[in-house]
């Protein structure tokens, strides 16, 4: 359903100069799961996403969704996912029917199938009583409901979540969740980024460790698990990341030492420092 | 494209911009309290204007003749100032018999100070000149000179740059007019010559113009300016807050996600924008000409103003069914610029900053046409919004048949124009560097050390508009600096220097700096093709006489003036004064060279990551055309700019560019060095040529011109044919425009 293959993109930082935010990715994800994309804050999540979503073109590698090319078919390629980010907002001065209605009409629904559809999203989520609250009157979650129900509403094979459960209490994230987990098991393909170990734990059949742009690791939990000899993941994330930063250190160093022809030796005087004795200990 | 969601989208941010009590208030309720309040403020203005006295100091008062009198109980008689006597307050100053250049220090002084308005100085003799003069008339001869040495002159001291200064002048130069004319009637009485001699036949003007025709007159150039500057500014903060404003409130990511595309997006909110600019427009326009015709009818009993009011008349309807035609047109334009302008910026506050220069590169087109000089003709037709302003002027003051003849060439550009500036919208829809600009710190250090680090291989867009932008200014400011040659000495220096120093060297220091491969960004390598390289050559003979025809057109549409051409003409005869190497070389080869490295090389590269290679061409085009200073020079210039932008693009490489370029530069001095005597000798020569209007000059014969441009057009079909290497943004481009369409509306 979801291929992707040496997926890179940078973007021009006045400071940084060309700063890489996915430094070639590859990953599958099928119908019927939820691949989860785990990584702490600029680790490239939103880069591959929107990708994806087709709202930033890659600079190198290719993304087909359900066969659609995200660089060459960007129009086929939107009518195959629902697209949930914090950073997908809701229009102020719309109510929440009216917005998804605009959207399920932009889906090209005809008007009964898209009234029925709304009923019974309205109803799946429990958003019948804000239906016709404005944009600007809704709280965070109300708005994350409105912006999933916009999502669900042409049933598109593939849903997209990036951090949807960020900025939501227990309750609405809990029931966020549980709503992703049903749409897994009604053969949706699900990508789900978080930097929530537990999220990622729970509710993912697959998880993909991002750092830096980096794929640290990708496969299910016992296939983790297994590979690096690390029950938790919460463990094996740091591991992986501090293993990462700690190469990616040794590789800068090696190559300003490797440009080096003299051997330098360091002595320690033992008179001098407190921490040798003349006994040894 | 699909029009239903254009029209989904225009719906939707209808309805939203309508639910925004700020947009309805600044769009329908301030101007139906701002005109009513500004009215009655005139009203109450117009009670307290009147015209203040002029101070007048009389300097010599004694040294003038008793009769006529001048001066009466030290006004001046009543005879000479008539009703306007209150207006003119005489103050008699001592004659201290200064010099003239005292006197002028005092007047500029005192009138500066405020002590007077002007200085009216009569010297010692003028009573004895003026009596000298009058007994020198009986035997005086009919030539003028004679009596010129005698003619005695008040001195009229004024500073023209106070208002209150040059308005006392033109009521004391009345005064001193009757004042001659009174003597003038006492010297013919003296002759028994009767008065009426001076005046053999009277004029007496009779205006035809009817009151609808006089107030067509002053509304035609006052409503189009109104309707032009509200649909501007009632474009502009809708666009705002369309773009940036659903930036800032983050929604635009959502839309982008959406299966509406780029373009639909952009025709979506055009409309929307269109929408609120034309009602703008329609709604200060009603106000407007209501609030001018009550007031109008109002001022008419005011004694004071009531007259000169009332010869302007109420504003025509039939004025208003013009403007309301030209709305759509208008609107569509200034929406478009509005939209591509408000794409880019992050914010609404940063929005509001992108209005200043739209207002100064719009103000003086809509301005120029309210100069009286300016008429609607074939050259104004074609310049942007001042040619539709000239075209309803002409239709407001009720000239169909002069509107007629221009309207196909106004309302070609102007479409033209809009679908330039939705096209310029698109792309920065397109654009994720302008949808996600993240604001950054102003740090120029940083900034260089970025260009530099981060240079590609060949130069960015902006890289290139810089380099454009930077040509031009260099081309202005020589204009001032670099003098007329005198002779071929001094024009070789300077075209050299010029070209050299002033086009070349910019480009190729950009290039440097800017570029890690600055030959690849020049494009000085070969073509892959070799066989570009004649036919290059071979193009430019085919097409040189139809440019001239060209430019012959061009200079029929717009004339060049007498003094232009007088310089022109020096120059071309500085040229054929020499031997053809030379002017070749200078004419010929070193623009060639130096023009194709900086426009075709550096600034074409660049633009062509644009994504568009005509749009590259074009633009590239438009600045090469700018270079080159006259209207007349920079509209053909253009023209050849883009054929040999093509023949750069096709063959990827500068040197065909710089053949075509050289080979027709060449053609011109050649064709300028065959005489008659030599093309009635050769049969080739008879062919291609025929005399021109002018003596001596030949120009390139209909059929000749005919078969080479038929050939011409043959190389450049083959040309088309050859394959190129597309840039990667080209590249990306061509698979977007040619994706598969999307599934039909089976989700029913």
């Amino acid at each position: 359903m979801i291929h992707v293959r040496d997926l890179t993109k940078s973007y021009a930082d006045l400071r940084r100069g060309q700063f890489i935010a996915l430094a070639g990715i590859s990953f599958d994800a099928l119908p019927g799961q939820i691949y989860g994309l785990l990584g702490p804050n600029g680790a490239g999540k939103t880069s591959a996403l929107r990708i994806l979503s087709t709202v930033l073109r890659p600079t190198s590698g290719r993304a087909t969704i359900n066969g659609y090319d995200v660089l060459t078919q960007p129009g086929l390629v939107r009518h195959q996912i629902g697209f949930v980010s914090t950073n997908t907002a809701v229009y102020d001065r719309m109510t929440a029917w009216e917005m998804v209605e605009y959207f399920g009409r932009l889906y090209g629904l005809a008007p009964e199938l898209l009234r029925e559809r709304m009923n019974r999203i309205f109803e799946r989520l429990s958003m019948v009583e804000i239906r016709d609250v404005l944009g600007s009157k809704m709280s965070t979650g109300m708005k994350q409901k409105v912006s999933i129900a916009r999502a669900l509403v042409h049933d598109p094979p593939v849903l997209i979540f990036d951090e949807a459960t960020a900025g939501l209490d227990v309750l609405v994230a809990r029931a966020l969740l549980k709503t992703v987990a049903h749409l897994r098991d009604q053969g949706k393909c699900i990508i789900f980024s978080t930097h929530i170990m537990r999220e990622a734990e729970r509710l993912c059949d697959r998880i993909a460790i991002m750092h830096r742009g980096h794929m640290l690791a990708e496969g299910n939990m016992a296939e983790l698990q297994s590979r690096h000899g690390e029950h938790d993941l919460e463990e094996l994330f740091f591991r992986l990341i501090s293993d990462h930063d700690g190469k990616t250190e040794r590789q800068s160093e090696g190559e300003t030492e490797g440009q080096s022809d003299t051997i330098t030796i360091t002595t320690i005087n033992p008179t001098l420092h407190p921490s040798v004795s003349p006994s040894g200990s | 494209m699909s029009w239903t969601n254009v029209k989904l989208i225009f719906l939707r941010e209808l309805r939203d911009q309508l639910r925004d009590r700020r947009t309805m208030f600044t769009i329908v309720v301030l101007p139906m309290l701002l005109y009513p309040l500004l009215g009655m403020c005139f009203l109450q203005v117009q009670q307290f204007l009147q015209e203040h006295p002029s101070r007048v100091r009389v300097v010599g008062a004694d040294y003038l003749p008793a009769a006529p009198a001048l001066l009466a109980d030290g006004l001046f008689a009543e005879s000479l100032a008539g009703d306007r006597q209150q207006l003119l307050i005489v103050e008699l100053a001592e004659d201290a018999a200064d010099e003239t250049a005292l006197l002028r220090t005092a007047a500029q002084r005192d009138i500066r100070a405020g002590l007077c308005d002007l200085v009216l100085v009569f010297p010692p003799d003028f009573a004895q000149r003026l009596a000298e003069f009058h007994r020198a008339l009986p035997s005086a001869s009919l030539q003028p000179t004679g009596v010129a040495a005698a003619i005695p002159e008040p001195l009229i001291l004024l500073d023209s740059a106070s208002e209150k200064s040059k308005i006392a002048r033109s009521r004391v130069e009345e005064v001193l007019r009757r004042w001659r004319e009174q003597m003038v009637e006492d010297n013919l009485r003296e002759r028994h010559v009767p008065v009426s001699a001076t005046r053999p036949f009277e004029l007496k003007p009779d205006d035809v113009a009817d009151a609808s025709s006089k107030a067509a007159a002053v509304w035609s150039k006052i409503l189009p300016f109104i309707v032009m500057i509200w649909a501007l500014t009632g474009a502009f903060y809708p666009a705002v807050d369309l773009c940036a404003g659903e930036k800032e409130r983050g929604t635009l990511e959502t839309l982008l996600s959406s299966p509406a595309q780029r373009g639909e997006i952009v025709w979506g909110k055009l409309l929307t924008v269109m929408t609120f600019s034309m009602a703008t427009a329609l709604l200060n326009l009603a106000i407007t000409t209501g609030m001018a015709t009550f007031i109008i009818a109002r001022l008419g009993n005011m004694a004071a103003a009531g007259v000169q009011i009332r010869q302007i008349g109420s504003p025509p309807l039939a004025a208003l069914g013009w403007l309301v035609l030209a709305l759509p047109p208008l609107s569509a334009l200034f929406s478009a610029l509005s939209l591509a302008v408000a794409a880019f910026a992050r914010s609404s506050k940063e929005g509001q900053y992108y209005l200043m220069p739209l207002l100064m590169v719009s103000l003086p087109l809509m301005l120029l046409p309210m100069l009286p000089q300016t008429e609607l003709d074939l050259g104004f037709s074609l310049i942007p919004i001042c040619g539709l302003m000239l075209l309803l002027r002409t239709l407001i003051e009720g000239q169909f048949l002069e509107a007629l003849r221009y309207s196909l060439p106004v309302i070609g550009v102007t479409a033209v124009c809009c679908l330039l500036a939705i096209r310029w919208a698109i792309d920065q829809f397109n654009n994720e560097s302008v949808l996600f600009r993240e604001s950054e710190r102003l740090d120029l250090g940083l900034w260089i050390k970025h260009l530099v680090r981060d240079r590609g291989d060949t130069p960015t867009v902006g890289e290139a508009a810089l380099c454009g932008v930077l040509l031009l200014v260099i081309r202005f400011f020589s204009n001032f600096m670099i003098p007329a040659p005198g002779n071929w000495s001094q024009f070789a220096t300077t075209v050299l220097v010029m070209q050299v120093a002033l086009v070349a060297t910019p480009a190729c220091l950009m290039a440097i700096i800017l570029t890690r491969r600055p030959a690849q960004a020049l494009l000085l390598g070969l073509p892959s093709r070799m066989i570009t390289l004649p036919a290059a050559v071979l193009l430019a003979a085919c097409l040189h006489p139809t440019f001239a025809w060209l430019a012959e057109a061009i200079r029929f549409v717009y004339p060049l003036s007498p003094s232009i051409a007088r310089q022109l003409e020096s120059v071309a005869h500085l040229a054929t004064t020499q031997p053809i190497w030379q002017v070749v070389l200078i004419i010929g080869l070193t623009p060639a060279i130096c023009e194709e490295i900086a426009f075709r090389g550096f600034i074409l590269s660049g633009l062509r990551g644009m994504g568009h290679k005509w749009g590259a061409i074009i633009l590239t085009s438009v600045i090469f055309g700018l270079a080159h200073g006259l209207l007349q020079q920079s509209l053909s210039a253009c023209a050849v700019g883009i054929v040999i932008g093509y023949i750069v693009v096709k063959s990827g490489s500068l040197w065909p560019g710089v053949l075509f370029h050289f080979t027709h530069n060449s053609l011109s001095v050649l064709q300028s060095h065959i005489t008659p005597k030599l093309q009635d000798s050769h049969p080739l020569l008879r062919f291609l040529f025929f005399p021109g209007c002018d003596d001596g000059s030949l120009f390139y014969s209909p059929q000749a011109t005919l078969v080479l441009g038929l050939l011409g057009l043959g190389v450049l079909w083959w040309l088309r044919s050859l394959p190129y290497n597309r840039s990667p943004e080209e590249r990306l481009q061509e698979a977007l425009d040619h994706q598969a369409p999307l599934p039909a509306k089976s989700m029913a």
